[in-house]
């Protein structure tokens, strides 16, 4: 680095650091442009995440539907307990649960699985319902039989307003249309759901497990009341009912924070891929750029300026740069918002709007300032190779990378900083970790590979090609560009082609290998009367029908060993849904095909009256359980002991009937209990939801190619999203090559010159250039390839636990578009040094 | 104490592969201030070399150099650069004004580097002297050979320096403006009381100086 002098000094540096800037902009454009897209992004990235977390906390108690909510899940709850908290504050009942919706009187009446949230007058205690028509909302509190449902569900079924539909067996007639709900959660940002009153749920015959059933009370307190205070006086209250579980608005929307917080810690670690590339390119540009003041600097020195302060008017032209372009960056990022928040209100029904933040803007420039000093310090430290005699010889030698020790510790613990910044603050700092050693060993890897092309092109004896021949010699020539080429290009084709692998494979499991092995139907609320009638129903419309059915019970682990089991696993492990709430349970004489155990032995017959429990090996390893540990659970209110004796490998990506707990069926069978049911249907045209629901109305079914669908669109948004983002890394590599291309155009002029003047056809200088590109180009894809395929396969196998697959058409199609645009620019940017002029040249002007 | 410099059995050798190359030989001079010294000499025997030392801008293999009694030869870069920018101009064959600087700036860059006032108002004043005042904020591209040489003189001069180095200053140049700059150079050493050591192969530009040094093969004769 250089050492700083006094203010005065320093003053005099900035002056001329303003000036020079202010006259040398163009001749760095290249590095203005990609600094500029890759602050662009970084900022729209860091914008759009800080908007939709503000937007989350100044809405949570909107978000959460009050102050704190009691939620009792299956149950409806201790009321005396409510009723105790209604003294003092306003408390509203929301009842969520899912059944059947179908159409009626039509020719062919249409059904779908949904979810409905039962509210009271009081609803919403924070926030607003925006609907239509006007009056809609408070006609099904005062009118029964009547229901508001979303806009999404209206498309789905096609219902309009005033239009008669069926739940369950019941009619009810649709009022409105629900825009948006200030209490968003997760399925209300998913699918298909329904408003209605708090009078339709004894209306409807609901039961306990199908129906999933959820008891919430939102409390609001009085304006002048101290929260905090009343925050424990319920706490109190509810200090020993076990079933009870409080939340505060700190914990509305969590897992959508969580969702947001591990995308944009992926497209940053995306866009910071781009910067370091952009790096490598600032980085030639520079060197290129000092090679040209190179006199000036001489100059400079010749007057008395120290080689420090010099150095030091380069570092600041490059800080005047990065302010204005970060500035540029950040504020164009707020462009952004609005498109985002379209997607946003669509989906979420969130509004987002672009928020200053001077810490973002920090951040940012920070990052600029951390890549632009790594890359920077080996290029103004050439600037100590400039001699003041030199302009007594008027020889000015091409300055070089100038590496020493302590450039290099520097170098090394700028870029720690910039890994630690871009770790330490993500939802997920070992992935984060991981993503950067694995950007440093491709790095490391196409750097080899160029030197590795270069040392074996030079083995090489000439050949009859002249224009294999100059290729050739142009590849490995020194201060070739190849190295620069094989690096920026290489890494930005792993990225995209890992991220496209990632995401076809992705799809093709959704859309086809899932389907495939997964059942068509899923059918929840099944009473203990009505198996024979259900499977004989399915099997007279589809004969060839293949139907599993397994007995279901929900229960609670109350106990791990005597204790709480929180004490067992945080809210943030992967398992902890387990004892989060109650949880879903069954029983099976035999071990289940695609469950096979991996420790402890099967039911111990011996035990017939004590409650054994299987329990899924992940859970089992993340909860750090042992077999012959005890699970107390509540079961309709009873606690019963249990002993773990298995742990069996599930695997619930097939969507099959799979549950973490399994019962010995001695002992469980005497537990009341209803179905649960999937089916394959041979033919699915044959299958009559409508007819189904007539039979058992208080069924529900829940479509697999639906939901399939939802999360299909989804993830195509998601992966736009993605592909945009990662083709940016492609882009400034075109740029850094582009512009590596330019920074030789001296030299590639005259060699031009020289064909011309040996007669070396136009034709023969373009052909050469296309056999040097396809060189680099072949050696640069089947690295990127092999990465990709690797990178690929362990996101899909390890990340998202998901069969990969090779998937050569779609490289191939990347490849060559790529490889089309990579070459065509290479010509395009060639283009001008083709046709040198002659005069200026031979005079040496 | 009339001494401005003293060059005590120097030597330079540069190193071209594995061969050492003697370019300046066991070199002692003595410059009293006001003193004007031409170097002459044929191409190759060190005459560059030679003011390039005396300049600082090269470091010698052995022997001492003195500027105003200090010895220059033990100092740091940065310490010569300080001696340098106050006390030494050097002129070149070359011109070598800052590309897209204006004349004006080129000339208080000196100024503004030993934080002068005004200095681009002394820039104007010195330029003016030297006949452009109609180039003030004109970029070297945009001045002839004559007119380049005069800016880099008005540079080299604005500190009113001690010692002026003159590498081939009409080298460039046709007849009419080497003698133009011929005149203004003399005459300002002589208005100002600066010494000038000048390198040339210009006979009658030579012969203006009070004394002329011959160096062959890296020895002054």
């Amino acid at each position: 680095m250089v050492k700083l002098n006094n203010s005065s000094d320093l003053k005099l540096v900035f002056k001329y650091a303003l000036k020079d800037f202010s006259r040398n902009y163009k001749k760095i454009l290249s590095i203005i442009v990609t600094l500029y897209i890759s602050l662009f992004i970084l900022s729209a990235i860091f914008t759009i995440e800080d908007s939709l977390k503000k937007e989350l906390n100044d809405n949570a108690k909107s978000l959460l539907g009050g102050d704190l909510e009691i939620d009792y899940n299956r149950n409806q709850g201790n009321l005396d307990l409510i009723n105790q908290v209604k003294e003092f504050a306003t408390v509203s009942q929301m009842i969520e649960f899912s059944t059947m919706i179908s159409t009626t009187n039509r020719e062919k009446n249409k059904s779908l699985f949904t979810r409905i949230k039962t509210v009271d007058e009081k609803y919403p205690l924070y926030g607003k319902v925006v609907y239509e028509p006007k009056g809609a909302y408070e006609r099904i509190q005062k009118e029964p039989n009547t229901i508001l449902i979303n806009e999404s569900l209206t498309k789905t079924l096609n219902i309009n307003i005033n239009e008669v539909i069926k739940v369950q067996d019941q009619l009810f007639t649709v009022v409105g249309i629900i825009k948006t709900v200030p209490d968003v959660s997760g399925f209300v940002a998913f699918g298909d759901w329904a408003l209605a009153g708090k009078q339709t749920l004894e209306i409807l015959k609901l039961n306990g497990i199908g129906s999933f059933l959820n008891y919430e009370y939102k409390v609001k307190f009085n304006h002048n009341d101290n929260a905090e205070i009343l925050e424990k006086k319920i706490k109190n209250i509810f200090k020993n009912d076990q079933k009870v579980k409080l939340r505060y608005p700190e914990n509305s929307a969590s897992g959508l924070k969580r969702i947001i917080s591990n995308f944009s810690q992926f497209l940053s670690l995306v866009s910071i891929s781009a910067m370091l590339i952009a790096g490598i390119g600032i980085a030639n540009t520079l060197l290129s750029f000092i090679n040209h003041n190179n006199m000036s600097i001489a100059v400079r020195k010749a007057v008395g300026f120290y080689s420090g302060n010099i150095k030091l008017l380069y570092y600041m032209q490059l800080f005047i740069l990065l302010f204005i372009i970060t500035i540029f960056a950040y504020c164009s990022s707020f462009l952004i918002v609005p498109i985002a928040d379209k997607y946003l209100s669509d989906g979420l029904g969130l509004n987002i709007n672009p928020i200053f933040s001077f810490l973002n803007f920090l951040k940012i420039f920070l990052v600029g300032f951390l890549v632009l000093l790594i890359f920077s310090i080996p290029t103004i430290n050439a600037i100590d190779q400039v001699k003041a005699s030199n302009l007594f010889r008027n020889v000015f030698q091409n300055l070089q990378f100038y590496y020493s020790k302590k450039s290099i510790t520097i170098s090394i613990f700028l870029l720690s900083i910039l890994i630690l910044l871009f770790t330490l603050g993500s939802e997920n700092p070992v992935y984060s970790l991981g993503y950067f050693g694995a950007f440093f060993v491709c790095l490391i890897v196409f750097f080899l590979l160029s030197k590795l092309i270069i040392f074996s092109l030079k083995k090489i004896k000439s050949f009859s090609n002249i224009s294999l021949n100059v290729s050739i010699k142009n590849i490995t020539q020194t201060k070739s560009i190849t190295p620069i080429t094989i690096m920026s290009l290489g890494l930005g084709v792993t990225l995209l082609l890992t991220l496209a692998l990632v995401g076809t494979n992705f799809k093709r499991e959704i859309a086809k290998s899932i389907p495939d092995i997964a059942p068509d139907y899923f059918f929840v609320g099944i009473q203990k009367g009505e198996r024979e009638k259900f499977e004989q129903s399915i099997l007279s419309m589809d004969p060839n029908a293949s139907i599993e059915i397994v007995p279901m019970v929900s229960s609670g682990i109350v106990k791990i060993n005597g204790i709480n089991p929180n004490t067992y696993i945080t809210p943030d492990n992967d398992s902890y849904w387990v004892i989060g709430s109650e949880r879903r349970s069954s029983w099976a004489k035999k071990v289940p095909e695609d469950n096979p155990i991996i420790k402890g032995k099967w039911w111990d017959l011996s035990k017939n009256n004590q409650l054994q429990i299987s329990l899924d090996a992940k859970v089992a390893k993340d909860l750090n359980i042992n077999i012959g540990d005890i699970f107390t659970l509540n079961i309709y209110g009873r606690e019963i002991e249990g002993e773990i004796i298995n742990f069996r490998e599930v695997d619930y990506r097939d969507l099959s009937i799979n549950f973490a707990m399994l019962f010995n069926p001695q002992f469980a069978i005497n537990i009341p209990h209803e179905y649960l049911a999937t089916t394959k249907f041979d033919n699915l045209d044959k299958f009559n939801e409508i007819q189904m629901l007539k039979i058992l109305p208080s069924l529900s079914m829940i479509k697999i190619a639906d939901y399939l669908n939802k999360v299909t669109s989804v993830l195509n948004k998601v992966f736009i999203a993605v592909t945009l983002i990662s083709t940016v890394t492609i882009v400034i590599g075109l740029i850094v090559i582009s512009s590596a291309i330019m920074v030789q155009g001296k030299v590639k002029e005259f060699q031009n010159l020289v064909f011309k003047i040996l007669g070396f056809s136009k034709k023969k200088v373009v052909f050469s250039s296309l056999i040097e590109f396809i060189i680099i180009f072949i050696s640069v894809i089947l690295i990127a390839i092999f990465f990709a395929v690797i990178g690929s396969k362990f996101i899909m196998e390890n990340i998202f636990e998901l069969v990969w697959k090779f998937d050569v058409i779609v490289l191939i199609y990347l490849g060559l578009s790529i490889g089309l645009v990579t070459l065509l620019l290479i010509l395009l940017t060639n283009l001008k040094y083709l046709n040198p002029k002659i005069y200026p040249l031979i005079r040496n002007q | 104490m009339n001494t401005l410099l003293k060059l005590k059995k120097v030597n330079l050798k540069y190193q071209t592969g594995k061969k050492n190359i003697s370019v300046l030989k066991d070199i002692n001079l003595i410059t009293k201030k006001k003193e004007s010294i031409s170097i002459v000499g044929e191409s190759g025997s060190g005459k560059t070399s030679l003011i390039m030392l005396i300049g600082g801008l090269e470091r010698a293999t052995s022997g001492k150099i003195f500027f105003q009694n200090q010895e220059i030869t033990k100092l740091s870069e940065d310490s010569i650069s300080e001696i340098r920018k106050k006390n030494i101009g050097i002129i070149f064959q070359s011109f070598y004004l800052i590309p897209n600087y204006t004349a004006v700036e080129n000339v208080a860059l000196t100024l503004e580097l030993n934080k002068f006032k005004n200095p681009e108002k002394e820039a104007k004043m010195l330029l003016e002297r030297f006949g452009l005042k109609h180039r003030f904020n004109n970029l070297p591209g945009q001045l002839s050979g004559g007119e380049q040489q005069r800016v880099a003189i008005a540079r080299a001069i604005a500190m009113k320096p001690e010692l002026i180095l003159a590498d081939e200053p009409t080298g460039n140049l046709d007849t009419e403006n080497s003698i133009m700059i011929s005149e203004i150079l003399f005459k300002y050493i002589k208005e100002e009381g600066s010494s000038l050591i000048m390198v040339t192969h210009d006979q009658k530009l030579a012969n203006k100086a009070k004394r002329k040094i011959k160096i062959k093969d890296g020895k002054i004769k």
